[in-house]
């Protein structure tokens, strides 16, 4: 029996090839879609599972409550916090601090420099808690001794070669000399740890002057491992007051997240983090397929008058139902193995492409049987729904009706609806995607109170109050460079903030008002081109300027300053007055809206030097370069675009919307395919009518007319049903940005046009041709 | 073997109904061939398929081989009938899709019959269709009159009691529809109950008894001298 099955479907396959084509194709595009996503979703959720008993990792984090309701999470914490809760709590097993950004080191071996800046500081407990497996040197402590440095095999590679790095010795900034005790396997792409080389917490304290007893700073992570069968929600809740039993006015609550939580789950309340994306593109995933599958339940059904006959004789000769849909089921979960087939070659063949668009290292997971588990329920699955309704109506055929010749109660309803289900969810992904890129390129091309273009900046990694004022007296000399400043974070993302600021007038409700800090120098104002709306920027001229704050509008609004210029002002213990208040600039992304601003002038914090530049980009580099290389002869050059890193904020979403625009496109061809099978089904079945409005004076125009308004009128109820449809979910997902785009008609009027122009381009032959039939040819066969 | 008392069938759409047969009573007794007769849409063929329970009659009553089966479900009428009955149409009704021998093979497939027999079974059928040459070819390759004794053949290979023929040489020059005939003549002497509908008077002259049907109503039934 199976075989003969086999035969009829590869028989009917090989004898209608378009049809066949066409349905496998459509299937097979579906299913790379679906494949595609998922090895994606695979791999994002995939993060950091590598960990053994990851379920016992968490990180704990700050939420920090503001007067006005507001909650801000983050994962800084005090230095003191780590050891402290595991000396606390007994079912804490390990803890360690984590200093995840350190910026640029020099590290020399002999006469050899490497500026990396991919090193973390962490507590020795660190390689308790996580599996980063070590290769070479000391495996379980590495960090039993202060000077110590542990380097990844690819660092160490790039630094010693081939030979033993383990017991070498390493001179950071050229200051402090560690000595290598151990080789780590490099972290995996998929881990959301990662490092080129790790120094011990002690490290901290040589680098910067930081007092580590504070429990009101908060600048480290803090990852835990707790004792195997610790309830982690008891344990959170013994951990929420904390810091505020040590700290009387805290605002402070702790939390723990999950470290299986920590790729994709954001700790902020309102914000939905990356699962966002994981949860958009799996629907998007079962959108495609579910389109893929009405494509072929149409197809299937527009052939159903050449099924009949079979249907009919196999009756007549003793089929039962239940054989037949088991029959056409059969059919229609061979197409999908097919498809799964073509599907696999397709996929392999676009991972480099769809790789490089999610910048991941995405590969099929062949020999993963989870993955082939879920590929195989996939195909069924796919075969089950596109061939349910086929399988359903087919075998509903009786034999007498097709022997007598009655037409049967049609599906020409669910077809019509498939299609427009179909074409809905294509034209509401093209109607999204346009909005999401409308959005980003506003986002990128908007005003963000500075001038962010022709403005390099140069991170220093030590020394920087000896070798700053060098550099800007040769530099400022330079004829394309206009002005030279520094501070110790660039606007594009300031993270500095604290609550310890007093002013006069402040009372007990604007207690907790979080302002972001940034320390800068003299000329910042003017390097960025910001707009002083009182007062004045920091110069020079005026003296050292050191107890001198400038603010924001935010800032001053929050602080509710009559006469802010001369106003005295507090920040922990820095008191001074307030020279000048600048228009509000984001420094942040803009998904965040301008927070208050206090700037002061703080050199010891310096790190970065800002230049604004002129047109004549390569030879001012190249002065520039020349300029370093005679004042810092030991240290390479290297330096950053600001519009870079402001494009860098927005490479996830950018990168999303590509994305989400290339399966628009898919879903775009495959309801093509759809409404081609339709249009095929509608023309045979409509051949006699229009035949017979030709006999009676029809011309091909008004048939031709006639059948195209019919496709049009359908399609535009899809883009009815799409655009409501994708209003909808664009405001929800603008409503998380403070800076958004309004929703325009333009991009609704450009997806109906897109779509009748596409119905028309699929229909227009077939429908012709049918127009030009000679009526006698069609009415003979009748 | 078939028996019908006041049979009726209506055929209704939203407004009209037509009354296809009306008050039929017939006798076919086991061995007989039996050739249904009459004016285009009088009725034959739709009599032919409520007796060969393809179809369910309004009214009436129908027995086959002593059992009343006019009310049967679908699936109780698909088990009587690959069990018992063979067909043959007009327009042969073969599966594109499928060989000579597979068409043939089908029936035997639905009567689960191991793979052994039914290769045994349908080459001989073949062979007695002479058509055996022709096993691994498709219908669209075959002439008119080779598809209808694959047809015959299709409707022999379950050994039916019963095989109903709708215009067997409907659609066969002269040749070809005297051969078709022979077959059928011999199916009958061998001891097959045969009911054919037909327009030719040659053809329904092969049979023991003819009956005359006009608008849904029997109005002669004729012995052929052979009987």
């Amino acid at each position: 029996m199976l075989k003969i099955l086999l035969n009829t479907v590869l028989r009917s396959l090989y004898r209608q090839k378009a049809y066949s084509l066409m349905n496998i194709m459509g299937l097979a595009t579906g299913v790379t879609c679906t494949l595609l996503i998922l090895i994606w979703v695979e791999y994002e959720t995939g993060f950091d599972k590598f960990h053994e008993e990851i379920d016992h990792i968490y990180s704990v984090y700050e939420n920090q409550n503001y007067a006005d309701g507001d909650v801000f999470s983050v994962y800084s914490t005090p230095a003191p916090l780590a050891e402290s809760i595991k000396k606390s709590f007994p079912e804490i097993k390990y803890a360690t601090r984590l200093v995840t950004t350190l910026g640029q080191l020099v590290l020399s071996v002999g006469d050899k420099s490497y500026v990396e800046d991919g090193g973390k500081i962490v507590d020795d407990d660190f390689f308790s808690i996580f599996s980063f497996p070590i290769l070479k040197g000391e495996k379980k402590h590495p960090f039993q001794e202060e000077n110590s440095i542990v380097l990844t095999e690819k660092l160490a590679q790039k630094m010693f070669g081939e030979s033993n790095p383990i017991g070498r010795m390493v001179e950071l900034n050229s200051k402090f000399r560690c000595k290598v005790v151990s080789v780590i396997q490099n972290p995996p792409a998929n881990s959301s740890v990662s490092f080129d080389f790790i120094l011990p917490f002690q490290f901290f304290e040589k680098l910067w002057d930081y007092d580590l007893n504070d429990w009101q700073a908060n600048t480290f992570h803090t990852f835990i491992k707790v004792e195997k069968g610790v309830a982690s929600d008891k344990l959170a809740l013994q951990l929420q007051t904390y810091i505020k039993d040590r700290v009387p006015n805290s605002n402070v609550e702790l939390a723990l997240q999950a470290f299986v939580e920590y790729h994709l789950y954001a700790i902020n309340a309102n914000k939905a983090g990356p699962i966002w994306y994981v949860r958009v593109f799996l629907i998007i995933a079962v959108l495609i397929l579910l389109i893929a599958c009405f494509n072929y339940m149409n197809l299937a059904t527009a052939r159903s008058e050449r099924r009949a006959k079979e249907v009919a004789i196999r009756k007549v000769v003793g089929a039962q139902r239940n054989g037949l849909v088991g029959l056409f089921l059969g059919e229609s979960i061979f197409f999908a193995l097919i498809s799964l087939g073509i599907a696999i070659v397709l996929v392999e063949l676009l991972l480099p492409v769809f790789s490089e668009l999610t910048d991941r290292n995405l590969a099929l997971g062949i020999n993963n049987i989870k993955f082939l588990l879920s590929v195989s329920g996939i195909v069924i699955i796919t075969g089950i729904i596109s061939g349910s309704y086929p399988a359903l109506f087919l075998s509903s055929f009786l034999p007498i009706q097709v022997i007598r010749g009655v037409s049967r109660k049609d599906s020409a309803l669910l077809r019509k609806v498939l299609v427009i289900i179909q074409f809905s969810m294509s034209i509401a992904l093209f109607v999204c995607s346009g909005i999401i890129y409308q959005q980003l390129n506003f986002l990128q091309q908007s005003d963000v109170g500075y001038n962010r273009n022709d403005l390099i900046y140069i991170e220093m990694s030590d020394d920087f109050n000896v070798i700053y004022p060098k550099l800007k007296r040769e530099l400022i000399k330079i004829p394309g460079i206009y002005w030279v400043t520094a501070a110790n974070q660039m606007p594009v993302n300031f993270t500095n903030s604290t609550w310890d600021v007093g002013w006069p007038g402040k009372t007990e409700n604007s207690e907790d008002i979080l302002f972001q800090l940034s320390f800068v120098d003299y000329d910042f104002i003017e390097t960025f081109e910001m707009d002083v709306i009182q007062g004045r920027g920091f110069s020079r001229l005026q003296g050292e300027d050191s107890l001198k704050f400038i603010i924001n509008e935010s800032a001053a609004e929050k602080m509710n300053m009559v006469n802010t210029i001369g106003e005295p002002l507090r920040i922990w213990n820095y008191s001074g007055e307030v020279i000048g208040i600048v228009k509000d600039f984001n420094f942040r992304s803009l998904q965040v809206g301008v927070e208050p601003l206090i700037m002061m002038r703080n050199p010891d914090t310096f790190k970065y030097i800002g230049i604004r530049i002129g047109e004549d980009v390569e030879p001012t580099l190249n002065k520039i370069r020349a300029v370093w290389d005679t004042t810092v002869p030991d240290v390479p050059f290297t330096y950053r675009f600001l519009e870079e890193d402001f494009k860098y904020f927005y490479t996830a979403e950018s990168r999303m919307s590509k994305i989400f625009v290339s399966f628009t496109l898919i879903a775009f061809v495959i309801s093509c395919l759809g409404l081609f099978g339709l249009v095929s089904f509608v023309t045979e079945r409509k051949s006699r009518e229009m035949a017979l409005r030709k006999v009676f004076g029809a011309s091909m125009d008004t048939v031709f007319q006639l059948l195209l308004k019919e496709f049009f009128k359908w399609v535009l109820f899809s883009n009815a049903v799409a655009w409501v449809l994708s209003y909808f979910v664009m405001e929800w997902w603008l409503k998380g940005f403070a800076y958004r785009i309004d929703i325009g008609i333009g991009i609704f009027i450009l997806a109906g046009f897109v779509s009748l122009l596409i119905t028309f381009v699929t229909v227009y032959q077939q429908i012709w041709r049918l127009a030009l039939k000679t009526p006698a040819h069609v009415l003979k066969y009748e | 073997m078939i028996n019908t008392k006041n049979l009726i069938k209506i055929f209704r759409t939203d407004e009209v109904e037509t009354t296809a047969l009306n008050n039929v009573n017939l006798e076919i007794n086991t061995g007989e061939f039996v050739a249904i007769m009459g004016p285009s849409g009088c009725g034959k063929s739709t009599l032919l398929n409520i007796i060969g329970l393809l179809d369910n009659p309004s009214e009436g009553e129908l027995h086959f081989n002593g059992f009343r089966v006019e009310k049967y479900t679908e699936r109780q009428r698909t088990n009587l009938r690959k069990e018992n009955i063979g067909f043959v149409f007009q327009s042969f009704n073969l599966i594109d899709e499928l060989t000579v021998f597979e068409n043939v093979e089908l029936p035997l497939l639905y009567l689960k019959v191991s793979g052994a027999e039914r290769k045994r079974r349908v080459n001989e059928a073949l062979e007695r269709m002479n058509i055996a040459h022709r096993a691994k070819h498709f219908p669209q390759q075959l002439s008119g009159g080779q598809q209808q004794r694959v047809a015959i053949a299709r409707a022999v290979i379950s050994n039916p009691k019963l095989i109903l023929a709708d215009e067997p040489t409907g659609n066969l020059d002269s040749a070809n529809g005297e051969e078709v005939m022979n077959l059928l003549t011999q199916l009958n002497e061998e001891g097959t109950t045969i009911v054919m509908v037909t327009h030719s008077p040659s053809d329904a002259d092969r049979s023991h008894r003819i009956i005359q049907l006009f608008d849904g109503h029997v109005v002669t039934e004729n012995m052929r001298q052979k009987l």
